[in-house]
């Protein structure tokens, strides 16, 4: 979902989901990330369920927005509706909860299958502050992580650890997707016509519009 | 409401029903008092008129870029053709009522109602009349907007007008389709600012902001809702089960919003009816907005009750929650015609997308809603879909709530709770009323009781006491009298001379 621009001076638009169940830090590590501020009364944001964050990666610029889902187990059937037309994604465990690991395992399943290999995946084991508390081995999380073709990271929101550099690598990985993207497609025009990938038009025939003449230099 | 006008009605003088024009039909102050048939050719003389200056503008346009582009666009020309199908869209458009009944009744409002004049029940045109003036003032909002633009302004203009008359030609087609037209015609006017602003997105984002208005304030009337989809029988299946659902409470969908803090339940308030407010606009951005002012309330109440920034967790079912309180109108029609007809770019990325994508869960999850979804066993769920309990019931006490059945249909009505809550106040006035006169009663008796045992005392001190007259020794003033010097002297009698 790049947007084109002219020339060099382009901005990509990336939406990212945050998966997970509820409780492993989704919420905390977004505002550790975009506010960087870790259970603070003076967090001045209304909410912290949608943020974006404006990022320059080797001059590009990168709009990111971050999605938060509603973790609940009832709420698992919407997950479709969230993650439609995103980017990247988010797969967040607690890593002294093992059942947390197992619903990110089943996301990913969920993701690959009814999205393919076009998103970015980040299986994320957070709250490594509690290390001693540990229930998944960083082994098998990370064997894990790599025989589904996701990165592996840990994080701590607590000790702001490891979640810039989370994002910062999730958007190098989203630009280079989105740039093959755009030489498949050729470029020039259709640079701009990704940006509409989100909707299903088909958009191999603008003559379907009723345009009285094109450009005025046609 | 209408009898208390009726009963009014009696002592009116007759002469001020009638019409105003004197045809001796009744009039109605709904049409300004003129009856059904004189304010019909009032009505379409007015309108008429604003289509004349509508057209008046456009066309002053058309004429100013058919100068400019003669030389250059000779097929241009070929836009004036379809000048008259255009027209006969703009009436369609206008007459189209959402329901078919309405349909039978006038089959074109063009066509003088000759027929009509003593059925009162055929379409007020006060309703069509709104809309058709918002769709004028729209046009001419646009005209002037885009003649800041200039050149490529007419350009657009010009587009934009062509497309409507390709829409209006294709009646037939499946919403999906119409979308996609609607969507193509997006992306080449995009493709084509693009060029034109060299990149610049504020300013390409700016003119299809206005294009949408103007587009989608056109064809409202023909897409939103239309009769080739089921949006309708959606929208109602979605009321009935909103309906159903009325007793679901606040604790089983666990939301994180305290409704006894007075700003909590203000901010519930005012989400609700954004909410409801979200059918009666017609730009899907429009819309998008009320969704949003919608969330922004929850996200106060949320807040204020957990003096934290709300996650998605807390979000989403607050969001069911309310849905579920305002029952919106044409829920389904609505999300149906915002995704099919809103600018993407504002859809798919922004913020205003990702209230949208909630709300488009809350729907989902009502439909789907079970007894697991909100913690209850099957069999409970079953007794309460049915009607056979209530879990308000079984919460509440004093005989205020169990009396009155209307009880039962708090959850859904903000109003009931309000009448509910003001006869708990109530009743708990009435018992603090009683402990007051028990009270003042047993201070009657005190008091009573005090001035019995007051005299009962003084009685037994003189009993005790009887009391003794002392005689005193009888004295002259002036005997032993101690402070001699401090009286004034005797008044001695002095004789005036005269």
């Amino acid at each position: 979902m790049a947007a084109g621009g002219a020339g060099s001076n382009k901005t990509y638009s990336f939406k990212v989901v945050l998966l997970g169940e509820g409780c492993v830090g989704k919420t905390s590590l977004v505002l550790r990330y975009c506010e960087n501020k870790f259970n603070d009364k003076h967090i001045t944001t209304l909410q912290a369920s949608f943020l974006t964050k404006k990022l320059n990666i080797a001059g590009k610029r990168v709009n990111l927005a971050i999605w938060d889902t509603a973790g609940q187990e009832r709420f698992h059937a919407l997950g479709p509706i969230y993650y439609r037309d995103s980017n990247g994604a988010v797969l967040v465990y607690d890593i002294t909860d093992e059942d947390s690991f197992q619903k990110v395992k089943n996301w990913v399943k969920e993701l690959r299958k009814m999205l393919g290999n076009e998103i970015c995946l980040c299986i994320v084991g957070n709250k490594i502050d509690l290390d001693k508390d540990r229930h998944v081995s960083v082994d098998e999380a990370e064997r894990y992580a790599e025989s589904v073709g996701a990165k592996h990271y840990h994080t701590s929101a607590k000790l702001n650890k490891g979640i810039e550099e989370l994002f910062l690598d999730l958007c190098k990985r989203m630009m280079e997707n989105a740039q093959a993207d755009e030489r498949l497609k050729g470029n020039g025009s259709s640079q701009s016509a990704s940006s509409w990938r989100g909707v299903q038009i088909v958009d191999d025939d603008p003559q379907a519009t009723p345009a009285g003449g094109c450009c005025s230099s046609g | 409401m209408s009898q208390r006008t009726e009963r009014r009605g009696i002592h009116v003088d007759q002469s001020d029903l009638l019409c105003k024009k004197g045809c001796g039909y009744y009039g109605n102050t709904a049409w300004q008092g003129l009856c059904s048939k004189c304010w019909r050719e009032e009505y379409q003389r007015v309108r008429q008129k604003q289509i004349q200056d509508d057209w008046a503008l456009a066309e002053k346009l058309q004429r100013e870029e058919e100068a400019a582009y003669a030389s250059s666009h000779g097929v241009q020309t070929q836009s004036h053709g379809p000048f008259s199908k255009f027209e006969e869209k703009k009436t369609n458009e206008k007459t189209r009522k959402v329901t078919t009944v309405k349909k039978f009744f006038s089959p074109s409002s063009r066509t003088p109602p000759k027929k009509e004049t003593q059925d009162s029940k055929t379409p007020s045109p006060s309703i069509s009349r709104h809309a058709s003036f918002d769709t004028d003032q729209v046009s001419k909002d646009f005209v002037e907007f885009l003649k800041n633009l200039q050149k490529p302004g007419r350009e657009i203009h010009k587009q934009c007008r062509a497309f409507l008359v390709n829409m209006s030609s294709k009646k037939d087609i499946s919403a999906e389709e119409l979308s996609e037209c609607v969507q193509d015609f997006y992306q080449n006017m995009v493709d084509r600012l693009m060029t034109h602003f060299k990149g610049s997105s504020e300013s390409v984002e700016q003119v299809m902001d206005q294009v949408e208005k103007y587009i989608m304030t056109r064809l409202y009337k023909s897409v939103f809702c239309p009769e080739t989809t089921d949006d309708e029988k959606k929208d109602l299946a979605t009321q009935k089960r909103i309906r159903a659902l009325h007793w679901v409470t606040i604790q089983m969908l666990c939301v994180s919003m305290d409704e006894e803090i007075p700003e909590v339940s203000e901010n519930v308030v005012k989400a609700i009816t954004d909410i409801i407010e979200m059918d009666s606009k017609r730009v899907p951005r429009d819309k998008l907005a009320c969704i949003t002012r919608c969330s922004k309330h929850i996200f106060s109440a949320i807040k204020i009750t957990k003096n934290e920034p709300a996650s998605a967790d807390d979000f989403l079912p607050a969001l069911i929650y309310i849905v579920l309180k305002a029952n919106p109108p044409r829920l389904q029609s609505n999300i149906q015609y915002i995704t099919r007809f809103c600018n993407p770019s504002r859809l798919m990325t922004g913020e205003d997308g990702y209230y949208f994508t909630n709300l488009c869960c809350a729907a989902a999850f009502i439909e789907k809603l079970d007894a697991q979804s909100l913690n209850l066993s099957p069999e409970e769920f079953e007794r309460y879909m049915s009607g056979q309990a209530s879990p308000r019931f079984n919460s509440s006490e004093g005989d205020w709530t169990s009396s009155g059945a209307a009880s039962e249909s708090t959850s859904i009505n903000p109003v009931l709770v309000q009448l509910n809550q003001n006869l708990e106040l109530l009743s708990s006035l009435s018992s603090r009323q009683e402990r007051l006169v028990e009270a003042a009663h047993s201070l009657q008796a005190d008091l009573l009781s005090w001035t019995e045992s007051v005299k009962k005392e003084v009685n037994d001190i003189l009993e005790k006491y009887p009391l003794e007259i002392q005689t005193c020794s009888v004295s002259a003033i002036d005997a032993n009298n101690v402070d001699n010097e401090n009286l004034p002297p005797p008044l001695t009698p002095q004789v005036f001379a005269g």
